[in-house]
């Protein structure tokens, strides 16, 4: 069945999860559609972590969850990579001991032999500043190079959705806004972008749409050119009564 | 105590977990009386191997606290074996010195055994799990080693005999009863440590050690006094391993058989005495019923375990385990009475009004402060709430406060005298209570016992005491129970006492912590984020409950996320950003506190 | 007599070595120590002994047999004892499950191939004497490894996969690696790598049952010593153990050369948990 234009590239529905007995999310109702910004914003604790981990495969949840018109239930992460979904996780977490080159290399794993030098190219094309260190350890590399990195991670797969938890933690203004132009140009080439983050001028700002999660549930859907904005948010946060 | 408990009073059985004190002690009837009467139907050759396995149990028993109860992988205690049936035999037959009474050298190969049981095992205190288990494999090799080369004292491959104990114990039914007696003696000592303080200690730190020294629980010496024990019960065993054997070579004292005491713990089960004796009864008779069995033994206890490993790591006392069977009744609610609370918190000795204050409080990990000059006063009476963005140090300074982490400059005070850094185990001496993040409780053990284990400190008697049930322990237990119920009437889990802890859900796990906590009868409550996980409704009980202790005379340091919380309850907040102190003040001063908000938003 | 020492030495030493590095490379894939490293190389000797010398077959065949029977052991030992234990809960429950099935491996060479050492094959018709094979197979096949080890992790995607799972398995999995499988790859060459050790090393050890627990616990000195997950550390650990013990044999004698090496390794490791070089790569935490 072909999917239509309307049906959404990433569309949760009732999504709940969380670490053992701890339940973290409450039926979270979700969705992206191809080339779309998201911003995912919310106060901490409040489950953006764990939405991530769960739609990437890496904890279990219930509920549903549809990507590409395809249910990801059961799915390990290496399908779901396979699939065109990207999770770039908190942390700048690389592969300190190997050199740069290698883990873009990584990302290219399931790859045919011959396409991975050329994506992983493609992808050090967008980041100058540590494609002059292709042959380096990535532990020579600073906290925000690091960062690009893992966001360069992501996109050798060229991904239909990339999804990015917090890439402005730990990075200076310079660098968060060389990530953030990334970002911007990757709506450009058609890929959807979920982007959890903390500094919210700029999330809204680089946004079609946004989310606001609280105590595992979402309390705040809006476009970004919808006005009184930053109030509802503040009040969606802070306040004991949902606002919607 | 003025008004009536309304619930029943827990009995000792409770405390185990059991449906009724006859429960507990039935299968042990049993044995005992199949035990005595053995002769009437057993022939000669039963009597034999019953005395084997009676010999055996009386160094399982020792080496189930240590395995069991304690989780140390102690694979290799033959060692402690081979050091009690040589020390037993070369001094009651003469060979170095004039010979003594068998009973003496039993004696002293019991101190000899003590001895090196705390040497053997000490090194748990330092070294990782398989690092620890190698050890003791190479301990055991090497005794065996200088058995077969000190050929001047124990005769090398040859071997030495075996002690002959005096009538009536001579015959091979009279040697029967009195290894049955020791062994009879070894289920009732280690039965009476395990519903003792010092048994759930042990449970305590094999599961959830951090929480086991928030309550004091010091590991080093409890482990020492199991070492101890259970290396002189060991060297027992092989004296009078050696006497049943008649003749002992070194080579009688091999790893299958090390092997054969490890399994039967795993497979009777941890922090249980009837699942390792049946374990070894049956491991000890198995082979007796098919003559081929004899040669794959070993091989079949290997399989053994790896089926009880990967299938049912409980064993065969979650097999017995018919009360935690029983389905909990669904839809519980939590029902906190906190007008028990005053009770249970009487007013401290020292009269009550305290502080406890940080002083410029500073630690940094790496190049990141995580606390970067902080103040804060707690004030006894009070609920100062503490909150922040992720990364604000709010659980950094909680664990200083509690011991964890050392500041690197500045002072915590507890009314004026500076708290000793990273003395984690001495903090609930000074009654500073705390709760964790993630509940960590001991899964396999129940309600009232995890509770229990929060009171371990104030239990005044000792290990020899509880070892043998002197009074002075049975009323440490009366104590101890009954504090332990009121407490968790106070949280509103007094339903669930008898139930196995793994059972509960998050928010009743949660609880459970704050009643282990309440045992302290703090004078400093630490919270670490309780209301994650919770329901509203939960909260809302949450944070009576909280306010009702401070009422009670506690002061209490709130870390949370839940801002509708903090708000409610706490009479101060401190905002913490990156490590320093945002905003300070009443919640109505922090609620329209500009930075503050814009801290909690990011920008 | 010097030079007896010091060539037994380093060629015992390199089977320590050897065993150390079975152990990292599985240490490396899971996070956990399996009982059974010590037990591959047992199998080495023995599987050599019976392919070569009992069934007559080539020493080349024989020599691929017996390392598909390492093989064959590290699978087992990853989908049984340590894949399973991994999703529980209770961490330490691998140290029970790899003792288990070290035991029945160990156990059922006892019955099946008997309790006496038996001799291993000469696999070169070369005279004896001089710097022998005896001494250099062992020494031989640590080099080839060592190499072997280097080329995969820096010239191969898959030994760099391995790196990567050995750093950060969380980030591994998200980024989409096939983490059960490389892990099985992983114990798939550590078995090849034990079993390696045990059939170089086979004239020296013998095809003997007991040599399952004495290189569990020697082979454990190299990896305690240099540091978890290190390579370059077992190496050199294992090759001063084998000095050692050879100098402490002939000096005092077998049995009390024993109690030095047990007694230094306590009072090495009581010093200093973490090895003398210190754990290769900090997990993150």
């Amino acid at each position: 069945m072909p999917i239509s234009a309307a049906d959404p590239l990433l569309d949760i529905a009732g999504l709940s999860s969380g670490y053992g007995k701890i339940g973290v999310l409450h039926g979270v109702n979700l969705t992206i559609g191809t080339g779309e910004v998201v911003a995912l914003l919310g106060p901490n604790g409040a489950g953006k972590t764990t939405l991530l981990r769960a739609v990437s495969g890496l904890l279990p949840w219930s509920g549903s969850v549809r990507f590409g018109g395809r249910d990801l239930a059961g799915a390990s992460p290496r399908d779901i990579v396979k699939a065109g979904l990207a999770h770039v996780v908190e942390g700048h977490r690389v592969f300190t001991q190997l050199a740069v080159l290698d883990n873009l290399l990584l990302a290219a794993y399931d790859l045919p032999r011959g396409e991975r030098a050329a994506r992983v190219e493609e992808a050090l094309g967008l980041f100058p500043e540590i494609a002059a260190k292709r042959h380096e350890r990535a532990a020579a590399l600073s906290g925000g190079q690091q960062q690009i990195l893992a966001v360069a991670q992501g996109l050798v797969r060229r991904p239909r959705l990339l999804m990015l938890d917090e890439p402005s933690a730990g990075l200076s203004p310079v660098l968060v806004d060389r990530v953030l132009v990334v970002v911007r140009r990757l709506r450009e080439t058609g890929t959807a972008v979920l982007l959890v983050e903390q500094l919210i001028e700029k999330a809204l700002a680089l946004a079609d749409r946004v989310y606001a999660l609280a105590r595992g549930a979402i309390v705040l859907e809006a476009g970004t050119g919808e006005a009184d904005l930053p109030h509802r948010l503040e009040h969606a946060y802070l306040a004991t009564a949902h606002v919607n | 105590m003025d008004a009536p408990m309304t619930q029943v009073r827990p009995s000792r059985a409770d405390t185990l977990g059991a449906t009724s004190t006859l429960g507990v002690a039935l299968p042990f009837l049993a044995l005992l009386v199949i035990g005595v009467t053995l002769p009437l139907f057993g022939g000669g050759y039963w009597g034999v191997i019953a005395t084997r396995a009676c010999v055996y149990w009386v160094l399982v028993s020792g080496l189930n606290l240590v395995v069991g109860f304690a989780g140390q992988i102690a694979i290799g205690w033959v060692a402690l074996l081979t050091l009690g049936a040589y020390t037993t035999s070369v001094l009651a037959a003469g060979n170095v010195m004039p010979s003594l009474s068998p009973y003496l050298a039993l004696a002293i190969a019991a101190v000899v055994g003590a001895i090196f049981g705390l040497i053997v095992g000490l090194p748990a205190l330092r070294l990782r799990t398989f690092y620890f288990a190698i050890t003791t494999l190479g301990f055991a090799t090497i005794v065996t080693q200088v058995a077969l080369a000190w050929q001047s004292v124990t005769g090398g491959g040859v071997g030495v005999a075996g002690p002959i104990f005096p009538k009536p114990f001579d015959s091979q039914w009279g040697f029967y009863y009195f290894c049955f007696g020791l062994a009879a003696i070894c289920t009732w000592m280690t039965a009476n440590i395990a519903a003792s303080r010092f048994g759930r200690a042990l449970t305590a730190i094999r599961d959830a050690e951090v929480a086991a020294e928030a309550c004091g629980i010091a590991k080093p010496p409890l482990l020492a006094l199991v070492f101890l024990f259970s290396g002189a019960v060991a060297a027992i065993a092989g004296g009078l391993f050696a006497s049943l054997q008649s003749y002992i070579t070194p080579d009688a004292f091999t790893l299958d058989l090390s092997v054969l005491f490890f399994i039967a713990i795993l497979i009777g089960g941890r922090s249980s005495i009837l699942g390792p004796l049946l374990g070894t009864i049956l491991l000890t008779v198995l082979p007796e019923f098919a003559a081929p069995l004899v040669a794959w033994s070993t091989f079949l206890y290997a399989v053994l375990l790896l089926v009880i490993v990967l299938a049912m790591p409980g064993g065969i006392a979650e097999l017995l385990d018919f009360k935690n069977r029983r389905p909990l009744e669904s839809g519980r609610a939590i029902v906190p009475r906190p007008e028990l609370l005053d009770r249970l918190l009487a007013a401290p000795a020292d009269g009550g009004a305290g502080a406890l204050t940080l002083e410029q409080v500073a630690l940094a990990f790496g190049g990141v402060h995580a606390i970067d000059g902080l103040d804060l006063e707690i004030r006894s009476g009070q609920i100062h709430g503490l909150i922040g963005p992720n990364g604000s140090g709010k659980t950094t300074t909680l664990n200083v406060i509690s011991g964890y982490y050392a500041q690197q400059s500045g002072a915590v005070r507890l009314n004026g005298a500076a708290l000793p850094v990273l003395e984690r185990h001495r903090r609930a001496h000074m009654r500073i209570a705390r709760t964790f993040q993630t509940p960590r409780i001991v899964g396999s053990a129940s309600v009232l016992q995890n509770v229990m284990i929060g009171g371990t400190i104030d239990g005044k008697c000792t290990f020899v005491e509880s070892l043998l049930s002197l009074p002075r322990h049975r009323r440490d237990e009366v104590l101890l129970r009954d504090t332990a119920m009121l407490a968790l009437s106070a949280v509103g889990l007094e339903r669930l006492a008898p139930v196995r802890a793994d059972r509960l859900q998050h928010s009743e796990l949660r609880f459970t912590e704050i009643a282990r906590a309440l045992m302290l009868r703090p004078a400093f409550l630490l919270l670490d984020e309780p209301a994650a996980g919770l329901s509203a409704e939960e909260i809302g009980r949450l944070g009576a409950l909280v306010v009702a202790i401070a009422r009670a005379g506690t002061g209490v340091l709130l870390v949370e996320h839940h801002a509708d919380l903090i708000f409610d309850i706490c009479h101060h907040v401190t905002v913490l950003n990156l490590g320093k102190n945002l905003a300070a003040g009443t919640p109505a001063d922090i609620r329209s506190h500009r930075e503050v908000v814009n801290a909690y938003l990011g920008g | 007599m010097v030079e007896s020492i010091v060539s037994t030495g380093l060629a015992i030493g390199c089977i320590y070595a050897l065993i150390g590095i079975t152990y990292n490379v599985m240490f490396s894939a899971s996070r956990v120590f399996s009982f059974t490293a010590g037990t591959l190389g047992m199998l080495g000797g023995v599987l050599g002994s019976l392919f070569i010398a009992r069934l007559g077959l080539p020493v080349a065949v024989g020599f691929l047999l017996a390392l598909a029977g390492g093989v064959l052991l590290g699978i087992v030992t990853e989908i049984v004892a340590v894949r399973p234990v991994l999703k529980s809960l209770d961490q330490h429950l691998y140290v029970l499950s790899t003792l288990a099935l070290a035991l029945m491996v160990q156990q059922f060479t006892a019955i099946e191939w008997g309790t006496e050492a038996r001799p291993f094959p000469r696999l070169f018709d070369i005279a004896r004497g001089g710097f022998d094979q005896e001494f250099w197979l062992p020494m031989l096949a640590c080099l080839t490894v060592i190499v072997g080890l280097e080329l995969l992790y820096r010239h191969t995607l898959i030994g760099r996969a391995f790196l990567a799972i050995a750093e950060d398995t969380y980030a591994a999995r998200a980024l989409g690696l096939p983490e059960r499988s490389l892990r099985m790859a992983s114990y798939a060459l550590a078995g090849a790598i034990g079993a390696l050790a045990g059939f170089a090393g086979g004239e020296m050890l013998l095809a003997f049952f007991g040599n399952g627990p004495m290189l569990t616990f020697y082979g454990f000195v190299p990896v305690a010593l240099g540091g978890m997950g290190n390579n370059r550390g077992a190496v050199v650990a294992g090759l001063l153990l084998g000095l050692f013990q050879q100098t402490a044999n002939f000096l005092v004698g077998g049995i009390f050369a024993s109690v030095a090496v047990f007694t230094v390794f306590i009072i090495v490791l009581l010093a200093r948990p973490e090895g003398l070089a210190g754990a290769a790569v900090q997990r993150r935490v």
